[in-house]
């Protein structure tokens, strides 16, 4: 199988790496960088808990082919942490009682990023809105919305 | 009262929240160890047909592959739960009886290869009839799946109690209804994996678990590996919801194929794979008939259920039996009759689920409020008069000790405003109320109890074994937490060691509502045993009585003189020093009558005690599609005392979103034994959109025999969310639902009805 070379940073770190054409991100992420927060649930982009962040933008890494990102910048959860020092989401999501089985946690987590890097101060309505695109089946989505709330309070 | 404790009682960090959100917690699917291999699962694309031959003589011969497995490849032992119901070959030789069963396995190099292989295995098959309705199947002549079990009847409870027929003919009100509900999905999130390891000997395993010790036991006998060969590890879990309680025929095949190929195996499931192939939820259909007295009264019932139980027994007994426990733990029945009847189908394995039960504890609420309206009564006051109270016996012999059942319907109706907006419903909108109880363990034998291990470190550091396990639900955090308090040393001092059968002894593990009731328990007594040993160093230490000694943020100090006071770590050094270090066992086996068995015995002390708890929905229907939405939802539950009341909301939340939303938009739909939803786009779980703005309400009962007054944190919400919207659907329409999910064409269905449009 003929392989392609493909450069793009992660967490801040340039990698170059020789993938298959059908390689998809989560598995690059998963199999070869040893990053394994965001999770495989589903495969087809239904329930965000692969979620990492591309250019700014929030994307089901299971649905994006690895030769996609070339150039690009990747964010995902264990880039989230700078310094030794939580983001406020983490932070919030701790403090809120957000996080339960933490399978979906990640993704999430990647979601309100993403959310709060285009805008500081969303409304309760808007995150919702956005987090309605990642499934959690443990905690109602009540605490998850109240510890972006906070997140976004403490991130001004 | 209140201030009494350091962290019980206070809205902590759960101790697992931090690993969790920066990605590091460890689940099966992340585990790499060197040389592992893939597996992958062969499954049947027949509901029911003869195996006549399986050749895996070319999928060896792919390079790459390391080994291949069918069940010619296992002793042939059955698995199941009882002794009456080993039924489950995990890997069949004679027939396969569902569509997605598990027929054969290979490991290879990586998943392409694995893959590869599969498609060069050949099973010749005979197909045979099929049956996929439990009607069907009990009737005579239908193909029968089990030769043990006649007329597919897998299991039948029968409980009698008093005098039902005279009752009902003395009642003043008589109802009988019949209500369908489809099985839901488990969908948690997590797909199932399994890691098996065999090497020297021994077996070592991960996999999301509720109670490892269970799973090494059912392993042990399968695999004729003596029990402390097989050890299952601790890992996360990404969700249970009572899916996975017991082994899963992945374990025995990673088993297998790590045996064979002599190097660690990774089985890890497809979305589609855990639906069809892991544990489903039961169908049911609920016959449900009621008398009253003038006065609302129950006097009588009258239970006819069937469950569609699927290819094997799995947790039959206990999932035939338990919604009408629930019930029975929170009204009063004089004179009750249940026929419950599992039936075996040509469909998936069916297990026990957080929200078992919905046509039947619905049903039985929705017809409750129509009777209580013919009287003239609302469903505050008749849920009030029949409810149980502190001191009571259950129609089956059960004594319930704490009870907050008549506080959280109390204080969910007026937070609600409940009877005035039952009384007048505005046009498509209604309100509706689901009460129910929930057992804090139940009998499992000699696993029905805890016991816990713990030492003090040089350090003053705590370390904790035991057995109890966390499913997503905050057990661990809980364990950790209850330690803190008594022994006077922060939460992040204590280590904890659990859920590894190694080293942790005996637990029901998150199975039965026993964690905080009987493992935590536990934890405490255990606790409590090595802070009598540290007061009694420090005491003599200070000079003081020991009940003179508080223990508190690592010090020992004189409650009398503050200032008198040392570290905790020099009391521990101090014991070292005396050859005596401070190691303590404590355990917790809970007051329940082991001769009560699920079908031979229905009576006796289930459990040590209930919790109980009230939902309220509130709903409004488009007139035009029929769709619900639920615009606020009330919970309130009575978990004794809520050791982290972050924790136990979470779990009312959770519930309202698996029970009360999954009431309108969840159901598995089947075709011939197809299952034609088993990925997420196609079932749809609620999303944050679909949720209600939520209030929870926690009420302390103060159970005299749990920690710290505490009981299970929140599944009463779990059995009764389904009750209050299919209550608030039927108060709003007029007409009682005859099948959930609530979905819009059953909603216009029933607006016509009420309309007397035939359709």
């Amino acid at each position: 199988m003929k392989t392609m070379k493909v450069t793009f940073r992660v967490n801040d770190e340039k990698v170059t790496l020789q993938v298959r054409p059908y390689e998809t991100l989560l598995e690059t992420l998963r199999e070869r960088l040893d990053l394994i927060g965001a999770k495989e649930a589903c495969v087809m982009g239904a329930c965000g808990t692969c979620t990492v962040v591309v250019n700014g933008i929030p994307l089901r890494s299971c649905l994006v082919l690895t030769p996609e990102v070339d150039g690009a910048s990747v964010t995902t959860v264990e880039g989230l942490k700078k310094d030794e020092k939580l983001h406020p989401l983490q932070e919030a999501f701790m403090e809120k009682g957000a996080v339960q089985c933490g399978f979906c946690t990640s993704g999430m987590l990647m979601t309100a990023k993403a959310l709060l890097d285009r805008n500081k101060r969303p409304t309760k309505k808007e995150i919702t809105k956005t987090i309605s695109s990642n499934i959690c089946r443990c905690t109602g989505y009540k605490k998850i919305v109240e510890a972006v709330e906070e997140a976004a309070k403490k991130s001004i | 009262m209140e201030n009494e404790f350091t962290t019980v009682g206070k809205r902590v960090v759960r101790s697992d929240s931090l690993a969790k959100v920066t990605g590091e917690a460890y689940y099966t699917a992340d585990i790499k160890l060197p040389g592992m291999l893939i597996a992958k699962v062969l499954r049947s694309p027949y509901p029911h047909a003869k195996i006549l031959h399986i050749d895996l003589k070319r999928a060896l011969k792919v390079p790459g592959v390391k080994a291949a497995i069918s069940g010619f490849d296992t002793y042939g032992i059955k698995w199941g739960v009882f002794r009456y119901t080993k039924d489950h070959p995990m890997l069949p030789t004679d027939k396969v009886r569902y569509i997605g069963e598990d027929v054969a396995a290979v490991a290879a190099v990586d998943e392409e290869t694995a893959l590869e292989a599969l498609s060069y295995i050949r099973v010749d098959y005979e197909p045979l009839p099929a049956v996929f309705d439990p009607e069907e199947a009990m009737q005579e002549g239908a193909p029968q799946i089990h030769n043990e079990f006649a007329n597919n009847i897998n299991i039948h409870v029968h409980i009698d109690v008093g005098k039902v027929d005279e009752a009902m003919k003395n009642a003043f009100l008589v109802r009988e209804d019949t209500f369908k509900a489809a099985g839901e999905a488990y969908a948690m999130m997590e797909p199932y994996a399994v890691v098996a390891s065999h090497k020297n000997g021994f077996l070592d395993l991960w996999m999301p678990n509720a109670g490892p010790h269970v799973r090494a036991k059912a392993l042990s006998n399968l695999l004729k590996i003596p029990l402390n060969r097989v050890r299952i590890r601790h890992i996360n879990s990404g969700g249970a919801f009572g899916g996975r309680s017991e082994v899963s025929p992945g374990d025995l095949i990673a088993s297998l194929l790590s045996i064979k190929a002599g190097g660690p195996v990774k089985l890890a499931l497809s979305r589609e794979e855990n639906a069809i192939s892991t544990r489903q939820v039961h169908d049911m259909i609920a016959m449900v008939k009621t008398g009253m007295k003038k006065d609302g009264t129950i006097v009588a019932k009258d239970y006819r259920v069937v469950y569609d139980g699927g290819a094997y027994s799995s947790t039959g007994p206990i999932a035939t039996s338990v919604p009408f426990y629930v019930y029975e733990e929170c009204y009063r029945f004089p004179n009750v009759r249940y026929n419950g009847y599992r039936v075996f189908t040509n469909k998936g394995i069916r297990g026990m689920y957080g929200c078992h039960g919905r046509a039947f504890l619905a049903g039985n609420e929705a017809q409750m409020d129509f009777m209580a309206n013919e009287l003239g009564m609302d469903p505050v006051e008749i849920r009030l008069k029949n409810g149980l109270t502190s001191g009571e016996i259950t129609a089956t012999k059960s004594k319930i000790t704490s009870c907050g059942l008549k506080e959280t319907i109390q204080k969910s109706s007026e937070r609600t405003g409940f009877k005035k907006k039952w009384a007048k419903t505005q046009k498509f909108k209604g309100i509706g109320m689901g009460c129910v109880a929930m057992m804090c363990g139940f009998p499992m034998g000699f696993r029905s109890g805890s016991s816990c291990y713990v030492k003090m470190n040089d350090d003053g550091q705590v370390t904790l074994v035991t057995g109890l396990v966390d499913n997503g639900q905050g057990n661990e955090s809980l364990a950790i937490q209850i330690a803190s308090e008594v022994l006077g040393v922060p939460m992040e001092d204590i280590n904890l060691i659990n859920a590894d059968t190694e080293v942790t002894n005996l637990d029901p593990g998150a199975y039965s509502q026993a964690a905080t009731f009987v493992g935590a328990n536990a934890v405490k007594v255990a606790c409590e045993n090595a802070r009598r040993k540290i007061v009694s160093i420090a005491a003599q230490k200070l000079g003081v009585r020991e009940a003179d000694i508080v223990l508190k943020n690592r010090v020992a100090y004189s409650k009398k003189t503050p200032d008198n006071k040392m570290p905790i770590s020099w009391v521990v050094r101090e014991a070292f020093f005396r050859g005596d270090p401070i190691v303590a066992t404590g355990s917790f086996f809970p007051k329940i009558d082991f001769e009560r068995e699920w079908v031979s015995r229905p009576w006796g002390q289930m459990a040590g005690t209930f919790s109980f708890g009230t939902s309220v929905a509130e709903v409004v229907i488009d007139r035009e599609t029929g769709k619900v939405t639920i615009p606020h939802f009330t919970a309130a539950h009575d978990c004794g005392r809520p050791i982290n009341p972050m924790a136990v909301e979470g779990q009312m939340e959770g519930s309202i979103q698996q029970a009360g939303v999954a009431t309108i938009m969840e159901g598995n739909l089947w075709e011939r034994g197809f299952l034609l939803n088993p990925d997420l786009l196609e079932y749809k779980v609620p999303l944050a959109c679909d949720m209600p703005d939520i209030e929870t309400i926690i009420v302390s009962s103060r159970d005299p025999e749990g920690p710290f007054g505490a009981k299970e944190g929140g599944l009463t919400i779990r059995m009764n969310a389904h009750s209050a919207v299919a209550c608030a659907v039927a108060n709003a329409t007029g007409t009682l639902f005859r099948e959930l999910p609530l979905t819009p064409d059953r909603v216009l269905d029933a607006l016509e009805r009420k309309k007397g449009i035939k359709r």
